[in-house]
């Protein structure tokens, strides 16, 4: 599932100058084609995240880059672990 | 599900702050995109989200409280966490490994292996994409070449090979998204359906066809234009056909993967005169005598 700015706007109920911030703050990284931005399954539940981020667990903009940096490397790490798995598990 | 006060620790006569507090304390421990590979989590954030869900809205605790009400009911629908796509190849654009490259510094089989895995991850081939694509019958069944266009504007010819069925996936090779360092391209995996047709129906490789015929034809016999899927032919109307008699055009089907065609059925229809016709009436006034009964054995 590939969706336009438009489209990820109206299914996920987010205001446009919202989604700029977090495009800007590289909250969200959507795929860059020629025709414009593409946001996939992911963004969408990354921007659910945030959002419960926000309003559930009350953390602040600047709370919200320091946990999406942590989880982003505690995906890197489960990534390269998975890999050397792999590695160990080809030999 | 349990009591949702003691699922969130709190007082049944805890305030709107406390239940608050109580619930972020518990998610901050317990959101499952914050627990990536802890499955328990997500269990025990579903019962505590519920709770809150029911504890945080008044009237839907005052209903609770009052009995009206059980806990049931209250879960939040299914959805997918962010660490459900994490992992996948879409996560590429947000995993940092940055966290851990001290240890590819050393000098050892470890960093070996390391460097390897991130080697492979930079050469990774492009992912898959999918499209869809909806085409005639005729098209599905004689073979064409049909543009699809992309969402982001560019396109694809489709060659749509001979006796394509519907739902069928298609796999361009090195038409999907690009990949990075030196892997290739993914593949388009292109699912097709193929659109009903007004004269044509398919049952597997035999198609039919419904074709109208004169009183004439259909008492006499006669010589008539067919339509297949690959042009026009002639064909033999046997004297005596009714409507419903199935004449066999051999070959004219769909092709078969292994070699061959099916067969073209083509199911006759009687078709008086649009309007009445005097000359008909007079005749069959005389013809009148020779009565039979179609209706012959049938309760």
């Amino acid at each position: 599932m590939r969706m336009t700015k438009q489209e990820f706007l109206s299914s996920s109920g987010i205001q446009v100058q919202v989604l700029e911030l977090w495009l800007e703050q590289r909250w969200l990284v959507p795929e860059e084609a020629e025709a414009g931005l593409f946001f996939g399954e992911i963004e969408v539940a990354r921007a659910h995240l945030i959002r419960q981020l926000k309003d559930d667990l009350g953390a602040n903009d600047a709370g919200i880059d320091v946990i999406l940096h942590l989880v982003d490397q505690v995906h890197g790490l489960r990534r390269v672990l998975t890999e050397l798995r792999d590695e160990i598990k080809g030999r | 599900m349990k009591n949702p006060y003691e699922v969130l620790g709190v007082a049944a006569t805890a305030s709107a702050a406390e239940i608050q507090s109580a619930y972020r304390k518990l998610a901050k421990k317990l959101h499952p995109d914050l627990n990536p590979g802890d499955k328990a989590a997500e269990e025990k954030f579903k019962e505590v989200a519920a709770a809150y869900d029911l504890l945080s809205d008044a009237d839907k605790r005052k209903r609770f409280d009052a009995g009206e009400i059980d806990e049931s009911g209250a879960e939040r629908p299914q959805h997918h966490y962010y660490r459900d796509y994490a992992t996948s190849d879409q996560g590429d654009r947000y995993a940092d490994a940055s966290g851990f490259s001290d240890f590819m510094d050393q000098d050892d089989a470890f960093a070996e292996l390391l460097r390897r895995s991130q080697q492979a991850r930079a050469n990774r081939r492009g992912q898959d994409l999918h499209y869809h694509l909806a085409v005639d019958l005729v098209d599905s069944i004689t073979g064409a070449t049909k543009r699809l266009t992309l969402p982001d504007g560019g396109t694809i010819d489709v060659k749509i090979p001979a006796g394509l069925v519907d739902g069928q996936t298609l796999r361009l090779k090195g038409k999907g998204a690009p990949g990075s360092g030196k892997g290739g391209p993914g593949d388009a995996l292109i699912e097709v359906e193929v659109r009903p047709d007004r004269r044509f129906t398919r049952d597997g490789d035999d198609i039919t066809l419904e074709l109208p015929i004169s009183l004439t034809e259909a008492v006499l016999g006669g010589q008539v234009r067919v339509p297949t899927p690959t042009g026009d032919v002639t064909m033999s109307v046997p004297k005596g056909s009714n409507t419903g008699t199935k004449l066999r055009l051999r070959g004219r089907g769909v092709p078969r993967r292994e070699g061959g065609q099916g067969d073209q059925f083509v199911q006759l229809k009687v078709v008086l005169p649009k309007s009445p016709d005097p000359e008909l009436e007079s005749f069959v006034s005389g013809w009148k005598d020779k009565d039979y009964d179609p209706r012959e054995g049938r309760a």
